[in-house]
């Protein structure tokens, strides 16, 4: 039994329960490890000289100044860095996309404020900002482009010479007859939203450390959400081979070419059709766009291949990252490098200025829905018309172009539309880069929830009958969406709608908007639903990207060791999702023990078992969780096959309870794991695994693409708007979410709500705000309000929990309640000032100019 | 955001303190620390000397007068004025303003005189100085002065103190018999700093306003008065017409400024809504004269 009552018992006993965090104690007391926390014997500290200006020629730089500053290690300029890294590489390319080769520091040109261009390392991180300021860099400033029309504009000025404009990817496909349903129908409305930047941001900036250790050997720790994602970037990027030495080292390197040459064989006679049929556009764009990218693939792919003894990278706790950690960062690579270089341990640590210029933005998308529907309120036709701007830089790996993917695959919602055609465009700004942020595609169901609430207000007709109308039922399933990814009941939106309904009590809403009068308020009402892939059906990501799914597959592995420990290894990489606890659930209900006997093991690449994406994309639960049980369930059969042998029994008599592994009905004979595993030491039949030997080792891989259904919600939210002020009270917030049978309700409700709160914030507080020469307006807490507890209602959970045709019923909730708010909101918002809204970001000014109270400036 | 290199220094007495900041061009005074050091650790500011006042006995004391004025040492923590039973009882504006100013993190170590220093536009501190016609007592090696608040605050972040002067505290002069006095504002967040706020104190002769003050914070470069708008009120009732010309002056005289957080007109139309919530609820106090 644990400290905190979490008693092992029977199998499923864990499962469902509001078991006490595992993580909770050690953070909560200061005994979490950051990557802070680690400062080695002579270490270094790295800041870096980053553009005051949007966009500029860099004309000169001087560093002399700088390296002659006392505890001055070293500065390199972004002209330096290229002798010591490769540019960073497109990765999951669309057709028609150009994405720019860049180094990780800038050398003839800088695109946003905050662009690096220089690295300084010192003793200190003080003398490192103090160098900083000696670092002379000469700027001949070009237009900045701040705005999506300068964008768009074929006259602007190109932030990416070779693409000849700031427009690089225009899209459009069809779903179904538009133009027929569009011309048919008795009404077409249509709406321009607009969603500005925001920003993630974890209570833990970015950060890496590269240890040197005594004898040489290098570890990389750093705040990442994928740690093997950020090894193989720092192999790729931030050591430079001629391509000779990199063909020679994979030539000479027998073990690892033959297993490439084998991997490759395999892969094209699995795929080979799939390959056959699936379209090479996106690279031939980018070979036309940019001849060089062939050439620096080849060669980038060599210097990997060549070699197997790359610097592991390491992770313990992460104070967040909502997405931005999946991200390498630029600056991991020139910190990387230099170290490298240097042969000395430097750490990094972001300040909150850095992380807010160059940590990661997202949701900057401006939306022209139009719905075509009948006179009666039923929904026939949508046409979308999205641009999103992803900054400067791409994303790297995953950025605007997955994102618009999503958003278009996702778009129709739970809706019969009858026909669909989405225009997507992306554009380059001078601002900081677009990453991937809780919910990426989370505008679709904001502009497609706002624009159904324009679509009853103009008919005449209730938010919530506009829905039930149209939404699909279980009457429906098996469905497809237009878009291409099956449905069934799992897809139970309508249902999450009808129960929000009930609980709303619309029957009192008119006694509560005549109480809000008599106090000078103004209240309103906001639905918001929605279905998400998480993980999804099978069909949902060959929907999104052809021929990728295998990406999303996870590894786990469960292992018990000689002395009887039991070890569950996840590809996971927990930043606040409570891993260690569901995990110690699921495994401990699978073999019959208690949640502290289970150890999870996760970070470390060298232990950590290999899958690029690490924790992202609500897959924990799903996906990850369902490789916990796969290899669970092979460990049990393992055990019990064993203890079935020792015991001279069947195994379909074997049970195990609280770890004592017996024949049932027969529990003093039993055995402990401990017993068994020395039996298994005694009869020699211990095996091999990762960093060691076992008594049993089970590894398996979770197809994500197996399994799943759709995780799904209605959000409610209430408002009372101070028609004087502009502020904006939420006297109630109600989330209807179904993500099947839950693991730890506690963990779900924690989810939905630190969802809807960054929800709040979007709508109400946050704004990563540039003027319209892309000068940044909001780099301190000063400029860039996040919600805190004082601006947080309590938030209402209820849980339905749909059963899913599949094997693994668990479903993903770490996105949905960001998904759901913005529109749940904003609906409340223009239901209390009956005027129609049309952007996400509310604050009191743009409220009373809504309101007519006020005039713009 | 690290601070740029500076010398230290925490002299135990006030003179060695004056000699200190006499003799160095560019020392700054370091009392709670919650405006300067995030300035410097910013590099927006790097003085070369902090001249840490902390140890420097008596500076620390609320000395209260037989008439009720009421004296804040440089060292007075804003916690400290918000839990003082005679600030509240003397001079109750000024308790007014404490919950206000900033987090109870920020009031535990930030000081009352320091905000006053400091003179951000958006700070509660100088507002209710010039609501109260406080006095700023400068000391230096020089000797002594008082300055009037009115003639204190000079621009953004700028007051008529020397660079060898240390604000050694405020004085609030005894209250007027009939002065009512309270603070509003309205900020985006609980603690953050005002959009705009009003410290509003009026002397009531039965229901006559006798005397007016709208001190205003966070429209405009300083803390500033509205004399057409207090005009406009004294010799009435505080009634909804005479509310409604004070409301148009304030509007016709404030030229407030647009930021991320909010647009100029924006806070234009808040200093008139605050005008009226603060003179509403003033009207409406009875009993005891604030």
């Amino acid at each position: 039994m644990s400290p905190d009552g979490n008693q092992g018992s029977g199998l499923g006993a864990f499962t469902g329960t509001s078991v006490k965090r595992v993580e909770d104690h050690r953070l909560l007391v200061g005994e979490g490890r950051y990557v802070a926390d680690v400062v080695p014997d002579g270490c270094l500290h790295a800041a870096f000289v980053r553009s005051p200006f949007p966009h500029a020629r860099i004309t000169g730089i001087d560093t002399a100044d700088a390296k002659r500053l006392p505890g001055v290690v070293t500065v390199v300029t972004g002209a330096e860095i290229e002798a010591l890294t490769n540019p960073i590489l497109p990765f999951l390319a669309l057709p028609g996309l150009y994405t720019p080769l860049y180094h990780c520091l800038s050398s003839e040109r800088v695109r946003f404020v905050g662009d690096p261009v220089a690295i300084v390392v010192a003793s200190s991180r003080a003398i490192a900002e103090d160098a900083v300021e000696l670092v002379d860099v000469t700027y001949e400033p070009l237009p900045g482009i701040g705005t999506l029309d300068a964008a768009l504009d074929t006259a602007s000025e190109p932030i990416w010479p070779k693409a000849k404009g700031n427009l690089l990817y225009d899209h459009t496909n069809d779903h179904g007859d538009v133009d027929a349903v569009f011309a048919d129908a008795d009404h077409v409305f249509t709406e321009t939203f607009r969603c500005p930047r925001q920003s993630n941001q974890p209570m833990e900036t970015r950060g890496i450390l590269v240890e040197f250790s005594a004898d040489g050997e290098i570890t990389v720790r750093a705040a990442t959400q994928a740690p093997h994602m950020l090894r193989w970037q720092l192999a790729a990027y931030a050591r430079k081979e001629s391509a000779a030495q990199a063909v020679k080292a994979f030539a000479t390197n027998t073990e690892r070419r033959t297993a490439f040459v084998d991997a490759a064989k395999s892969f094209f006679a699995e795929r080979g059709e799939a390959l056959q049929a699936s379209d090479n556009t996106a690279m031939q764009t980018q070979m036309k766009t940019d001849p060089r990218t062939a050439l620096q693939m080849m060669r980038t792919g060599a210097q990997l291949l060549g070699r197997d003894d790359y610097p592991h990278v390491t992770a313990d706790d992460i104070g967040g990252g909502f997405g931005a950690k999946g991200s390498v960062a630029r600056e991991e690579i020139a910190v990387a490098a230099v170290a490298f270089a240097l042969g000395r341990s430097v750490s990094w640590i972001e300040d909150r200025m850095e992380n807010l210029m160059d940590g990661g933005q997202a949701r900057e998308e401006e939306m022209t829905l139009s719905i075509a529907c009948d006179a009666d309120g039923t929904i026939r036709g949508l046409d979308v018309d999205l641009v999103l701007d992803q900054g400067a830089y791409p994303g790297n790996p995953i950025g605007a172009p997955i994102t618009v993917r999503i958003m278009e695959v996702m778009q129709p919602g739970a809706y019969r539309f009858e026909a669909f055609r989405q225009r997507s465009r992306i554009v380059t700004t001078n601002k900081g880069k677009y990453v991937a942020y809780r919910g990426p595609w989370a505008n679709e169901t904001w502009a497609r929830e706002r624009m159904v609430n324009v679509v009853a207000r103009r008919l005449g007709i209730s938010q919530t009958e506009i829905r039930r109308k149209n939404m699909y039922g279980d009457e429906d399933f098996p469905a497809t969406m237009l878009t291409g990814p099956s449905l069934d009941v799992t897809c139970s939106v309508r249902k999450t709608l009808e129960r929000a309904e009930e609980l709303a009590d619309l029957p009192g809403l008119d006694a509560l908007r005549a109480d809000a009068a008599a106090r000078g308020k103004r209240l309103g009402i906001g639905f918001a639903s929605y279905h998400e892939a998480a993980p999804g059906p099978p069909d949902y990501w060959e929907s999104v990207n052809p021929g990728t799914s295998a990406l999303l597959d996870q590894p786990a592995t469960a292992s018990v060791d000689t002395d009887g420990k039991i070890k569950i290894w996840t590809s996971q990489m927990p930043h606040g999702q409570s891993h260690e606890t569901t995990y110690a659930q699921l495994a401990a209900d699978q073999l019959g023990v208690g949640i502290d006997d289970i150890e999870l093991v996760y970070g470390h690449t060298s232990r950590a078992p290999f899958d690029l994406l690490g924790t992202g994309g609500s897959r924990g639960g799903p996906v990850g969780g369902g490789a916990v049980r796969k290899v669970g369930r092979g460990l049990r059969a393992a055990v019990v096959a064993k203890a079935a042998d020792m015991l001279e029994a069947n195994v379909d008599d074997i049970s195990i309870v609280d770890g004592n592994i017996h024949v049932a009905g027969v529990p003093a004979r039993g055995l402990g794991y401990a017993d068994l595993a020395a039996r298994v030491v005694a009869d020699g039949e211990t095996v091999e695994g990762k960093d060691g030997t076992y008594a049993f080792n089970v590894e398996d891989t979770y197809t994500s693409a197996g399994d799943g259904g759709w995780s799904v919600a209605t959000h409610v939210c209430w408002v009372e708007v101070d028609i004087e002020t502009g502020l904006v009270d939420i006297p109630r917030y109600l989330v209807v979410e179904d993500c099947g049978p839950i693991i730890n309700p506690a963990i779900v409700d924690g989810q939905a709500r630190g969802g809807v709160a960054q929800g709040i914030g979007a709508v109400l507080y946050e704004r990563a705000a540039y003027d319209d020469d892309a000068n940044l307006q909001a780099s301190t807490y000063m400029d860039y309000l996040i919600p805190t507890a004082t601006e947080v209602p309590r938030i209402e959970v209820e849980h339905m929990e749909t059963l899913s045709p599949g094997e693994n019923d668990h479903r993903g909730v770490g996105e949905g309640g960001m998904i759901g708010a913005p529109a749940a909101i904003t609906n409340a918002i223009e239901d209390a000032l009956d005027v129609t809204v049309n952007e996400q970001y509310l604050p009191p000014t743009r409220i009373l100019e809504l309101a007519g109270v006020i005039e713009p400036d | 955001m690290k601070a740029p290199p500076f010398a230290y220094a925490r002299p135990t007495t006030l003179d060695s303190a004056l000699e200190l900041l006499a003799g160095n061009d560019d020392a700054k005074v370091l009392a709670g620390g919650q405006s300067l050091l995030p300035v410097m650790n910013l590099r927006l500011g790097a003085p070369a000397l902090l001249v840490d006042i902390s140890r420097i006995p008596m500076l620390d004391r609320i000395v209260v007068d037989d008439d009720g004025a009421v004296t804040i040492g440089a060292l007075v923590t804003h916690a400290a004025v918000e839990a003082s039973p005679e600030i509240a009882s003397h001079q109750p504006i000024v308790a007014a303003a404490a919950p206000h100013i900033g987090h109870r993190a920020i009031r535990n170590r930030g000081t009352c005189v320091g905000s006053i220093a400091h003179a951000d536009p958006a700070a509660e501190m100088p507002a209710v100085c010039l609501a109260t016609d406080a006095m700023m007592i400068a000391t230096s090696t020089r000797g002594d002065r008082a300055i009037p608040a009115a003639d204190f605050f000079t621009g953004f972040l700028e007051t008529d103190l020397a660079d060898d002067e240390l604000l050694a505290a405020v004085r609030f002069p005894a209250s007027p018999v009939g002065a009512r006095g309270t603070v509003v504002e309205v900020a985006r967040r609980h603690g953050d700093y005002a959009l705009a706020g009003l410290a509003c104190r009026l002397v009531f002769d039965g229901d006559t306003i006798t005397d007016a003050a709208l001190a205003y914070f966070g429209v405009g470069p300083h803390a500033q008065r509205v004399a057409p708008a207090e005009a406009a009120l004294v010799g009435t009732s505080g009634d909804d017409d005479a509310l409604d010309e004070a409301v148009r002056l304030v509007a016709a005289t404030l030229d407030p400024p647009a930021d991320v957080h909010g647009s100029a007109n924006y806070r234009r139309h808040l200093a008139g809504v605050l005008c009226r919530r603060a003179v509403t609820e003033l009207r409406s106090e009875t009993g005891e004269a604030r």
